[in-house]
């Protein structure tokens, strides 16, 4: 084959006719037919504002917005589908996981646990490698905590007015006074819970447990001493637990097992589930027991049989 | 104009002297965005340095600045080369570097104060698209003039891959940016994702790719004093890249919903390109067979025969990594961040200074200013280059594992921790090659080589 270049032009721009009309154009065609799916709905002005400055600043580098099959992380209850998309432009699919998948973020918490996050992400997640966005300041961080709380649509939009409702309960309970807010707080754990002691020994070693998951995961809003005291407070209401106040009002191992578990919907305490297995719900709830509150029912003789790895006492 | 001077090869010289600029500029903002992963509050919210807007910086400053420009200044001294005539025009070849490095510049410059279009490598806002298309076709038009005046009868392979580079180039570029529509660069819904995936495999694949080939093509045959081994193998290595490697895109994407039928033309098309790979290393390897000491003594070729044993080592991971069933482990953690620093770095970027330091003395007249610190610097950025994709694909491996397994993106940032810091390490070698490689660039365009090399070299019987 003797190469010239009109062979050269030519010939490339024959190959390249068919590929551009089967990876461009036909894509770009059929996908404007695609139906919008059940969550869809269109985004507000300001929504709109959030996710331009989402596109100008990169955040998509480190978070994607596509649930795939095999996931466990947040969003993981519903996987994407491609009428998800019709409105993104440009596309913000992501191809980095070093933070979190976005595409069902909205309600997943309230508005203030989000500016504390954006002031600075390790406030509230203290082993974030996240960039703290204060200069972006006030307004812009509003409009993209309204782009957060909209990814996900119609279903965040019933997370959004779920928070929005437990949210007001909240603070009528918080600003009722501490007998009142600790009473509202275990009247929502379910009764089997709530009598539930600690089916694990208190020992060093597990206390040491807990306090590097406090480290973790509590200390930015409860703060090193537990008083609520951490570097998100300023930006909570209703504030993070005190947790002394705890003392002498009925707190047992269950509950605080429970509000790890499942969060308080409404204020920054989010749900653990995700993140913590069994065993390092309890060592962090019986490190906060043991450390702050000063009462723990961990070890109780009122457990089944013995978990085999536990110190033998007496014959069993 | 001094800066639009004429002067034989003045193009060439002033775009290597771009590349080694950009070299530092690029492995700069690399070292900020690995100590911003470990690290997180030590800039303090500074905007221009904050990781997300340095990070597009970083990948564009790579392809476009370092490797773009050492590979377009190689060019446009290989196609007069191999047609045996003058460049058509320098004027018009300066007028594009300038196109080209003002684009460069303009689009790092907004994307820092925080104007992107957001989708990878295709970031840049309108104007700079707008001038790199335009540096493009310049550069076309003025290889194309130089082909056509050519006074030898035969065109060689790489001036093949140079032309066609220009051409898909151009339009993968125009394409991909989606340049009619100025204020967002962008399509609806998933197709843009697809086209915007078309032309980021595609820029990586159809511009750095074929360039780096061809001056492969240029130096292996010529460092071994021998004929290429197989015309029929470079005919088939070059059609077969041109018809496979610009259907592959869709491949990062395969994770979403994106049509079936196009995710198995990205996969069926990734495993193929083991055809084009293989044939042009099989075609280079056998050229240099029984000669690699040749290339031991020439800093240029070893740098080229550096890339082409990075170049097999991606080729073989990609066609690997594209499989669903990988996927499931390495997509969206550091095991492609890996890879693609191998493929642009290791790859094209070996073979791009492979090209500089072939080429400049050339251009001079003159050997290199000095060929230990281009050792030191291949030695540099080889073992910068092995590490992190050492530590990457192990930190990457880390994540996946644990993902798969039910645990949280968040749990996974303190076991990677330990990757990120040797990252950032391994980021200094390269930091410190890098300014190496633009110190030597400058004396040696600028200045008379050292003395005392020069009578080493005489001694011992080696000469540029």
């Amino acid at each position: 084959m003797k190469m010239t270049p009109l062979v050269l032009i030519l010939g490339g721009l024959i190959v390249i006719a068919p590929v551009l009309l089967m990876n461009v154009i036909t894509p770009w065609v059929t996908g404007l037919d695609e139906p919008p799916s059940d969550i869809f709905r269109t985004r507000t002005p300001i929504e709109e504002q959030g996710r331009d400055i989402y596109v100008n600043n990169g955040c998509t580098y480190c978070h994607t917005q596509y649930i795939r099959d095999f996931d466990w992380d947040i969003g993981s209850q519903r996987i994407s589908k491609a009428g998800d998309y019709i409105a993104e432009i440009p596309h913000l699919l992501g191809t980095e996981r070093t933070g979190p998948d976005l595409s069902q973020e909205g309600g997943e918490h309230p508005d203030d646990w989000h500016m504390a996050h954006f002031v600075n992400p390790r406030f509230v997640r203290p082993d974030s490698v996240m960039p703290s966005w204060e200069f972006l300041g006030k307004e812009r961080l509003l409009a993209l905590i309204a782009y957060k709380q909209s990814l996900g649509f119609k279903q965040a939009d019933g997370r959004v007015e779920r928070q929005k409702y437990w949210k007001a309960e909240a603070i009528g309970a918080f600003e009722a006074g501490p007998d009142k807010n600790v009473e509202w707080l275990h009247g929502h754990v379910p009764e089997p819970w709530t009598k539930l002691p600690d089916p694990y020994m208190t020992s060093v070693p597990g206390l040491e447990r807990g306090h590097r998951v406090y480290q973790s995961f509590c200390i930015g809003c409860h703060g090193p001493i537990g008083d609520g005291m951490g570097p998100a407070q300023p930006f909570l209401y209703p504030p993070p637990l005190n947790f002394t106040i705890l003392q002498n009002r009925g707190i047992s191992g269950g509950i605080l097992y429970y509000q790890i578990m499942n969060g308080i919907t409404g204020t920054a305490m989010p749900y653990f589930k995700k993140d913590l297995e069994s065993e390092k719900i309890w060592d962090v709830g019986n490190y906060i027991a043991v450390t702050f509150i000063g009462e723990s029912d961990a070890g109780q003789p009122t457990r089944g049989i013995a978990v085999s790895y536990e110190p033998v006492e007496g014959p069993k | 104009m001094q800066l639009l001077k004429v002067e034989e090869n003045g193009t060439a010289k002033l775009f290597f002297l771009s590349s080694a600029f950009w070299f530092v500029l690029g492995t700069l903002e690399g070292i900020i965005d690995a100590t911003d992963m470990v690290i997180p509050d030590l800039f303090g919210g500074i905007p221009w340095l904050v990781f997300s807007r340095v990070r597009p910086m970083h990948t564009t400053t790579m392809i476009f600045g370092f490797v773009g420009s050492a590979l377009l200044g190689a060019s446009i001294y290989i196609i007069p080369a191999v047609s045996r005539t003058p460049l058509w025009n320098e004027r018009v070849g300066k007028v594009s570097l300038w196109i080209w490095n003002i684009s460069i510049a303009v689009g790092l410059i907004t994307l820092d104060l925080g104007y992107s279009q957001g989708r990878e490598y295709a970031e840049w806002i309108w104007p700079a698209d707008i001038g790199i298309l335009l540096a493009f076709g310049l550069i076309f038009l003025n290889c194309i003039q130089t082909a056509v005046r050519r006074n030898e009868k035969v065109m060689y392979v790489s001036s093949w891959y140079i032309l066609a580079g220009l051409v898909y180039t151009w339009i993968i570029y125009f394409f991909g940016n989606a340049v009619w529509n100025p204020s967002k660069g962008a399509i609806y819904g998933l197709p843009d994702g697809i086209l915007a995936w078309f032309y980021g495999h595609g820029v990586v694949g159809l511009f750095l790719t074929p360039l780096a080939v061809a001056i492969s093509y240029y130096i292996v045959p010529r460092v071994a004093r021998s004929p290429l081994y197989s015309h029929t193998l470079s005919l088939v290595g070059f059609w077969s890249i041109l018809v496979i490697y610009t259907h592959i895109g869709t491949h990062h994407i395969l994770q979403t919903p994106v049509p079936t039928w196009l995710k198995v033309l990205a996969i069926s098309g990734s495993i193929a390109m083991i055809i084009p790979v293989m044939t042009v290393l099989v075609n280079l390897w056998l050229t240099m067979r029984g000669r690699l000491g040749l290339f031991h003594q020439d800093i240029g070729g070893k740098f080229v025969m550096a890339g082409l044993v990075w170049y097999i080592l991606t080729c073989i991971q990609g066609p690997v990594q594209a499989l669903p069933i990988v996927q499931r482990m390495t997509h969206l953690n550091n095991w492609v961040i890996a890879h693609s620093h191998m493929g642009v770095f290791g790859f094209s970027g070996t073979i791009a200074l492979g090209g500089l330091y072939y080429i400049l003395p050339r251009i001079t007249g003159r050997p290199i200013y000095s060929t230990r610190l281009a050792d030191v610097q291949y030695w540099l950025l080889l073992l910068g280059m092995a590490g992190f994709f050492g530590v990457l694909t192990a930190g990457g491996l880390v994540q996946g594992n644990s993902w798969l397994n039910g645990e949280t993106v968040y749990r996974t940032l303190p076991m990677i921790h330990v990757y990120f810091s040797l990252r950032a390490a391994f980021g200094v070698l390269f930091v410190g090659a890098a300014f190496i490689g633009l110190y030597n660039v400058i004396r040696s365009i600028a200045g008379e080589p050292r003395q005392r090399e020069i009578q080493t070299e005489k001694a011992t019987g080696q000469t540029q």
